[in-house]
């Protein structure tokens, strides 16, 4: 990450604004990535768990996508 | 005579009487009498209004199609099956049960006409031929039977014909027709008329006789397929209301005019009726289907399960990469801006949004689609670069313990997961805010959402999370949670004292 931005804050802040159709307030967007980033982990420890199960080796696009909306699910607010 | 005008019976006799020829009058009463007779013992005409009611199988056709026809509207919606089961019933029906049931319409019938026809005198003028079938028929029953018998008297020979003489003496040859037909004589004149009023609308209706006519009509038109059985349900009664009425004979077939209007009405109700579709010319009135709710959202745009390669997303992702990393000196928002508004120019392929429901994509890689994502309140919005999405999983999936990289195609599953997400996001931060009645998405919003997650509980606070995954910079601009309430002490104490004291 040395070097580099995390994230472009103003792109999550369109994205969201854009579903919610609500401003946001200045620092709201760094809540809602780092959101995302637990969203992230949880999607990809469980992609990994799945791939395992089904020997597979690494993460592959099936795996990502059954847990995919488990995964969601759980984000659910 | 003075027999004769002792029994209110008495106009079988008189029909029997008719000059016409006799064997077929002889065998009429011989045949129907003793039936009608035994029938009427077995079921006591008081029954002849409620019976109905009670068992609609038994009844007319066209009583039948008018049970149907409410059924269908109140409750066959929900009960299928109940509407199959009558029309199994039907399909079983035989000749023997039409008969049955026509000889208990006909000995009702018979009683109800004789008191109230004006027109049996006329015909009791008729001499009396045989006695003997007057004393059988002692019901009376077959008044109305007079009044066509007497018309049908010359045409009785030809036992074949099935239209006009089959209630008299074609037991054997068409059952089936004769039923119906007969039916509907009866039905205008009198039995039907106050079953329908009585089920139907309990609002005195005067001119019942029209809507038997509007179903008469119907069980005439399509003799066979009287099964159509929601038809006359529909008709609402102010239009039978409308209809002239007693001034249409029985021969008088409605105006065409009214067929169209049913027609439209018809229609009308099928539309309104919770998307049910009959099938028109189907007899069966059991296949019925639920149409689908085909629409969709209409905010969401179309699914197209195109999604951009990644294949190609990478070298532009590479690029993309570099672009941030110059930005990254120059300060963040006009880097930002720069990229968005390059976003296109560069050939950035936008993906549909998807529905969560559609999650088989599987889609040939190398169809290139430039879409752009519009969300549900019609606001386009970029997707995050995936160079950023590619690295936040790189670095997970390398946590927990996956080895190798992600595939190409691995990744466009997670891009995709992602936009899920914050279309997720959007809308649950849109609602908390909402309920707090603010316009403006705050942090607090933001940590409801992760309390409601269970990312965040009394062991771990978004303060943790966040300086475990957010880099310094990032994390300054965190507005510090409260520092705990002291309160909590208070609380424990107070456990404490209950303890105690317990």
């Amino acid at each position: 990450m040395a070097g580099q931005k995390l994230y472009p804050r103003a792109t999550v802040k369109k994205i969201v604004k854009a579903h919610s159709n609500r401003n946001m307030s200045k620092n709201a967007d760094v809540m809602m990535f780092l959101d995302y980033m637990l969203f992230m982990q949880t999607l990809m420890k469980e992609a990994a768990i799945e791939a395992k199960q089904g020997g597979e080796r690494g993460i592959t696009a099936r795996s990502v996508r059954k847990v995919t909306a488990d995964s969601l699910a759980k984000f659910r607010g | 005579m003075a027999r004769e005008s002792q029994r209110p019976a008495a106009t079988p006799t008189r029909r029997a009487s008719s000059e016409g020829p006799l064997p077929s009058i002889y065998r009429q009463s011989i045949l129907r009498t003793p039936g009608s007779q035994a029938r009427g013992l077995q079921h006591p005409q008081g029954l002849s209004a409620s019976g109905r009611k009670v068992a609609p199988p038994t009844a007319t056709p066209h009583a039948r199609a008018a049970f149907r026809a409410i059924d269908s509207r109140r409750a066959a919606i929900f009960t299928p099956h109940r509407a199959r089961r009558k029309s199994v019933r039907e399909v079983r029906d035989s000749p023997r049960d039409f008969l049955l049931s026509l000889g208990r319409v006909l000995a009702r019938s018979t009683e109800v006409i004789t008191t109230s026809s004006s027109s049996s005198p006329g015909e009791g003028d008729k001499t009396v031929g045989s006695d003997g079938a007057g004393n059988e028929t002692t019901l009376g029953a077959i008044s109305v039977d007079d009044d066509e018998d007497e018309e049908e008297l010359p045409k009785r020979p030809r036992l074949s014909l099935p239209i006009d003489e089959e209630d008299d003496d074609s037991d054997d040859l068409q059952p089936y027709h004769s039923v119906v037909i007969d039916d509907d004589n009866y039905t205008m004149q009198s039995i039907e008329m106050p079953r329908r009023a009585i089920s139907e609308q309990p609002g005195g209706r005067l001119s019942m006789a029209s809507a038997r006519m509007s179903d008469y009509f119907n069980t005439n038109d399509m003799l066979h397929s009287e099964d159509i059985g929601l038809d006359p349900g529909f008709f609402p009664p102010t239009a039978v209301l409308d209809e002239n009425n007693f001034t249409m004979g029985l021969e008088e077939l409605p105006s065409p005019e009214r067929l169209d209007s049913d027609g439209d009405r018809r229609e009308l109700g099928r539309e309104s009726d919770f998307g049910i579709e009959v099938p028109v010319g189907d007899i069966n009135e059991s296949t019925f289907m639920i149409a689908p709710q085909v629409e969709e959202s209409p905010s969401r745009p179309p699914v197209t399960d195109d999604e951009p390669a990644f294949d190609d997303f990478l070298p532009l992702a590479d690029q993309r990469s570099d672009d941030f990393d110059d930005e990254d000196l120059q300060g963040e928002v006009p880097a930002l801006e720069g990229e968005l508004t390059e976003g296109p120019r560069d050939g950035r392929l936008d993906e549909t949004e998807v529905q969560f429901a559609s999650i088989k994509r599987a889609q040939a890689r190398g169809v290139v689609k430039k879409t752009i994502k519009v969300s549900k309140h019609g606001i386009e919005y970029p997707s995050l670069p995936p160079a950023v999405v590619k690295r936040l999983a790189q670095n997970f999936a390398k946590a927990s313990g996956a080895k190798g990289k992600i595939a190409p195609d691995a990744m466009q599953a997670v891009m995709q997961a992602s936009d899920w997400f914050f279309e997720q996001l959007g809308e649950d931060l849109q609602a908390y805010a909402k309920h707090a009645g603010r316009k403006n998405i705050d942090e607090s919003d933001v940590l409801t959402l992760m309390k409601r997650q269970r990312q965040i509980n009394p062991n771990t606070t978004a303060f943790a999370l966040a300086q475990r995954h957010l880099p310094r910079e990032l994390l300054q601009e965190l507005r510090m949670p409260p520092p705990a309430v002291p309160k909590k002490r208070r609380r424990a104490k107070g456990g404490a004292e209950d303890e105690d004291v317990a």
